[in-house]
């Protein structure tokens, strides 16, 4: 995107909140009359359910073939350890609702979280484009992983509207504003600065006279209630129950169930448009615990982050390590995917597939997992070379 | 693969009829969810021929054939919404009604009350429209005014009692309006996941197994066959159990009071769960069917003979849904 | 085991067993079944109904779980709600003896699940399981003639109970299990043949059920096609008697499926569980049929005069023990027979 300065946001120019910027908006027309323009949020290519991007491609494409987190869905992310990977995606699943001007609601950080929203670099196909580039001189062996096709080639990818490198053609631009970016490219190493960044609010944690997490659903509520139907919300919890954060009592069963519960009655309202991201450290809340089984249960999306006990420096020495390619830093578990468990599950291809995810400053990349062979192992070299399972470095589109 | 037929034949002659006063246990996992099944035994009930008092209506415009709207119309089906509302106290936001406000407006033969959102209802129903988020609400909450909203408040028996006479009242309009016969319509209740009520009040607000156990015997005497659906996750059955290692927390211990209370009062219990092997393309979950501690209590009990059988069904992306034993 | 104390203990735990299920003598006032998911006590609580009509008992179901009554049931009183003393009265209202009636009419009062009693949060500390239970077999107050009662009381092993109020009170199974004077614990027969099958074999005995510990996995029993109708129906029911004197007996029964006996039938139809054919096969009762001999060439077993004489040896170790000195003794003491072909030459004594 050579035609505009990195870091600030793309002004999509459809369906600003009125409030915030109505007096300079000269074309909304067009998009409030048309629902399908309404920025960041498509019909899903399995069944046209509206969905939006959780800011992320790798995790949009890992979302049983809705490309995209479906509205008045929640996803639930769990992290073992005391890393914050599950921070990351919570951080470009915010920073997508900024640019794409949905109203952001993050519960229990401060103003100063916002400031740590990760810069745009653009719309994540033209951040895409190198890597498509060299992806086509291995196009020819593509078909040895046709079972992997509906991932890689995410639907994210296959459906963008076709952005070159370069051209910066008044048509070009006028094409990109028709069909704005689905899902955006953001660097962890910047600062977001858009103007729309202003309108994120957040519900502090403070004692109130009633429960807190009720005095939390009643202010989410009201603010929603209060909004105009077209709006997009997501809502952004981090680290949740966590005990820096969050008072003792949250986590008896009678305050936390009945929040979630109220939350999905919230997201799933006919009335407004809904997403809900939260992340909870499972070291503190194990998942063998009936408490977090029932956390799951009222979720919609349920993800598990397993990073890797060691450092990333101990991989990347290792000879599975590419030369232009991050290790993975950690596994990743889907348990429940929205719409696909509601409906009975099992019918995705990627259920099932063992997961890695590899964080860098531009991407949360989530591919397919195969052991690499260890140093001078002649056997297990031999052995991941006739086993099924790609080696990752072919399995990059 | 081939369209399959809305009732998998395997499962019609566990789902068609359950028997009078019977309680059927459906539990789940997470991975393995039974909104699928619950859909289908509210397809066999509402495309049930049979169907004492009222003659059941075939309808095939939405998937499965079942127009559940139009059959809200015509009063063959009650939706009573347990999620909206539910922990939205005394004081919420939205206008209260007053129950009887209701009541009139949904007498059907056929009541379900989920108390989470029913995607068997909501998302196996066509895509909806992409201008879906503007004020088009989905099908069955048409109307507000139309489904009675279950809101919890107070502590103990007497908010459970809230709740159930709500429940109950709709079910007697339901049972009245069998085509103005002296003859009661039968209706077929269907309570999803009220195992959530439990774990989201406990014993510390006067709730504990006994009391929702008691609760679901409550509904049982106001409908004619019940089913009732379960979660039986590991954590939420096992570490209740004497075997397990660490102490178990209120809410394992009463869920597992309440779910395998349930299984030994209901006559059938079917059990969804992952595969054991992991999960595979072509196989979404097992279905597991035994016979609950109650069967055999009954003394017709043998008139209706089915076998305890496991097998494995698939989800397919259109919502529909093949059972086959194993190998098949 | 020898055939004579085998059919000792056949006839009396029959006998046992059969006074105990039709209730004769008021032999056992409190009796507990044990039963699970994997083996609901439905089929024995139906073969108590079953025997109290042949007998004429009159029958109360005390329903924690029962919607309606169970066939046979004279008087139902569903406990849902109720507080323990309003429990109380309605079963001592349920039955009054009648003049005109025979004046000793037996009684049997059951409880079809004593775990949602246990588990209410309505409890208070006043409630004691003892007194509840003992309420309804011993009389109370000034009223002349209470029949004779049973008491019959069904606790879920599977259900897990609610940590005690007081660490230092006993749980209530362990009070339940204290206060009855028979205990049976149900078992599914096919279940009792698999685990048999698998220490047989010294393997390790399988679990079913709960006690699998599968994730949605809540009953392992299936009805296996082949099975179905044979003989591996049935439950097994493990008996603890306690005596008046305090000593106790133990029995493992069989009760065969109710389709396999006219419900009138006044025969015994409970066995030992070592008598059946698929638990102990008959080649394995030995001298129960010791009259037919494995047929072999080696001729390995003794005749009667055979095993008298080979008694009547003394041993070298008698014979040293006489104390005649060092030395002396140790010899083998032996009284020619007629079979012994004696040759001087090679023998030597």
């Amino acid at each position: 995107m050579s035609f505009r300065k990195r870091n600030i946001g793309l002004s999509t120019g459809a369906d600003r909140t009125p409030a915030a910027t109505s007096a300079s908006q000269p074309q909304p027309e067009r998009a409030v009359s048309s629902p399908t323009a309404t920025p960041g949020v498509r019909p899903s290519p399995d069944d046209g359910r509206p969905t939006t991007s959780t800011g992320s491609p790798s995790l949009d494409n890992l979302l049983a073939g809705h490309g995209g987190l479906p509205i008045g869905k929640t996803l639930l992310i769990e992290e073992n350890g005391t890393t914050d990977f599950a921070g990351a995606l919570l951080r470009y699943y915010s920073a997508e609702g900024v640019v794409q001007d949905q109203k952001v609601h993050v519960i229990g950080m401060p103003q100063q979280w916002g400031r740590t929203l990760p810069g745009l670099i653009g719309p994540a196909e033209a951040a895409d484009e190198k890597s498509d580039k060299r992806k086509g001189e291995r196009m020819k062996i593509a078909w040895r992983y046709e079972r992997l096709g509906e991932f890689g080639a995410g639907v994210a990818g296959a459906r963008a509207p076709a952005v070159t490198l370069g051209d910066s053609s008044p048509s070009s631009m006028d094409d990109s504003l028709a069909k704005p970016a689905f899902c955006h490219a953001f660097d962890l190493t910047k600062r977001l600065t858009h103007p729309s960044i202003g309108n994120i609010t957040y519900i502090p944690i403070v004692p109130t006279n009633e429960p807190l997490l009720v005095s939390i659903q009643k202010k989410l509520q009201a603010i929603i209630a209060s909004s105009p139907p077209h709006i997009t919300h997501r809502i952004v919890i981090p680290s949740f129950l966590n005990p820096t954060l969050y008072p003792p009592e949250v986590g008896q069963p009678e305050n936390v169930l009945p929040f979630l519960h109220s939350l999905r009655a919230l997201a799933s309202s006919p009335t407004s448009r809904v997403t809900a991201m939260m992340t909870i450290p499972l070291s503190l809340f194990p998942r063998s615990s009936g408490l977090v089984r029932w956390m799951e249960i009222l979720s919609d999306g349920v993800i598990e982050l397993c990073p890797f006990p060691h450092s990333s420096d101990a991989l990347s020495t290792s000879g599975a390590a590419t030369s232009h390619e991050e290790p993975p830093q950690g596994m990743l578990k889907t348990h429940k995917l929205p719409v696909l468990h509601e409906r009975g599950g099992g019918s995705d291809q990627n259920i099932g597939q063992d997961w890695a995810f590899t964080l860098s400053r531009r991407k949360f990349e989530i591919k397919p997992f195969s052991l690499p062979p260890a140093d001078g192992d002649q056997e297990a070299q031999s052995q991941a070379r006739s086993d099924k399972m790609p080696k990752k470095e072919d399995l990059e589109f | 693969m081939p369209s399959q037929p809305p009732l998998p034949h395997l499962l019609t002659p566990y789902i068609s009829t359950p028997p009078r006063e019977s309680l059927t246990a459906v539990s789940s996992v997470v991975g393995a969810t039974g909104n699928w099944l619950i859909l289908r035994f509210l397809y066999a009930a509402l495309t049930d021929a049979g169907l004492r008092g009222v003659e059941g209506e075939r309808k095939r415009k939405v998937v499965l054939g079942l127009d559940l709207a139009r059959l809200t119309e015509r009063r063959e089906f009650a939706f009573v919404d347990g999620l909206s509302e539910l922990f939205c106290g005394p004081t919420a936001s939205a206008p209260s009604r007053a129950p009887s406000q209701h009541l009139a407006s949904g007498p059907t033969p056929r009541t379900t009350l989920p108390t989470r959102p029913h995607p068997g209802i909501t998302s196996l129903r066509q895509p909806p429209p992409p201008s879906a988020g503007s004020d088009g609400p989905p099908q069955i909450t048409k109307d507000a005014g139309q489904v009675k909203r279950l809101r919890l408040s107070g502590n103990g028996a007497a908010a459970l009692d809230a709740l159930e006479r709500d429940i109950t009242a709709v079910i007697k309009q339901l049972k009245a309006s069998g085509l103005g016969e002296d003859e009661e319509s039968e209706v077929s209740l269907i309570v999803d996941q009220p195992d959530l009520l439990l774990a989201a009040t406990g014993p510390s607000k006067g709730i504990g197994a006994t009391e929702m156990a008691e609760w679901i015997i409550g509904l049982q005497q106001a409908a004619t066959a019940t089913v009732a659906t379960i979660s039986a996750d590991s954590p939420l059955i096992h570490n209740a159990s004497a075997s397990a290692h660490h102490i178990a927390t209120p809410l394992e211990t009463e869920h597992a009071a309440f779910a395998i209370g349930l299984a030994h009062r209901a006559e059938m219990v079917m059990q969804l769960r992952n595969l054991e092997t992991g999960a595979a393309r072509d196989v979404s979950g097992v279905l597991r069917v035994s016979k609950g501690g109650a069967w055999g209590q009954r003394d017709s009990a043998g008139q209706e003979t089915w076998e305890e059988k496991e097998v494995l069904y698939f989800v397919q992306r259109d919502g529909s849904v093949s059972v086959f034993g194993r190998g098949e | 085991m020898a055939p004579s104390s085998l059919s000792h203990r056949q006839t009396h735990n029959l006998l046992l067993i059969s006074k105990l299920l039709s209730l004769r003598d008021t032999a056992s006032p409190l009796t507990l079944l044990l039963d699970s998911l994997e083996q609901p006590a439905t089929p024995l609580i139906k073969e108590y109904i079953r025997r109290a009509r042949l007998s004429k008992v009159h029958v109360t179901l005390i329903a924690f779980e029962a919607l309606k009554p169970y066939d046979g049931v004279d008087a139902f009183v569903p406990a849902r709600r109720k507080a323990p003393t309003e429990i109380m009265r309605e079963v001592a209202a349920a039955y009054k003896p009648d003049s005109s009636n025979s004046p000793n009419r037996r009684r049997l009062i059951l409880i079809d699940s004593i775990n949602p009693l246990l588990h209410s949060t309505r409890l208070d500390r006043s409630f004691h399981l003892s007194s509840f239970l003992s309420s309804f077999i011993v009389p109370s107050g000034p009223t002349t003639s209470k029949p004779d009662t049973s008491l019959v009381v069904t606790f879920h092993q599977d259900v897990p109970g609610r940590p005690a109020q007081s660490p230092y009170t006993p749980s209530p199974l362990s009070l339940l299990t204290y206060l009855a004077t028979t205990v049976i614990k149900l078992h599914s027969f096919s279940h009792i043949l698999a685990q048999k099958a698998a220490r047989d074999r010294s393997l390790v005995p399988p679990v079913f059920g709960l006690e699998e510990e599968q994730d949605g996995v809540l009953l392992g029993r299936l009805d296996k096609p082949v099975g179905k109708g044979t003989e591996a129906g049935g439950v097994v029911l493990e008996m603890e008697y306690r005596r008046k004197s305090g000593r106790g007996v133990l029995e493992w029964y069989l009760l065969p499926p109710a389709s396999k006996y006219p419900a009138t039938q006044l025969k015994e139809i409970v066995t030992l569980l070592d008598d059946h054919p698929l638990y102990r096969p008959p080649e394995d009762l030995g001298d129960a049929n010791g009259d037919e001999e494995p047929e072999s060439t080696f001729e390995l077993r003794l005749t009667e005069r055979q095993r008298r004489d080979r008694e009547g040896v003394v041993l070298p170790y008698f014979d040293a023990q006489q104390g005649n000195g060092p030395g002396e003794g140790g010899r083998i003491l032996y009284d020619m027979g007629e079979e012994d072909d004696f040759d001087e030459e090679e023998d030597e004594i």
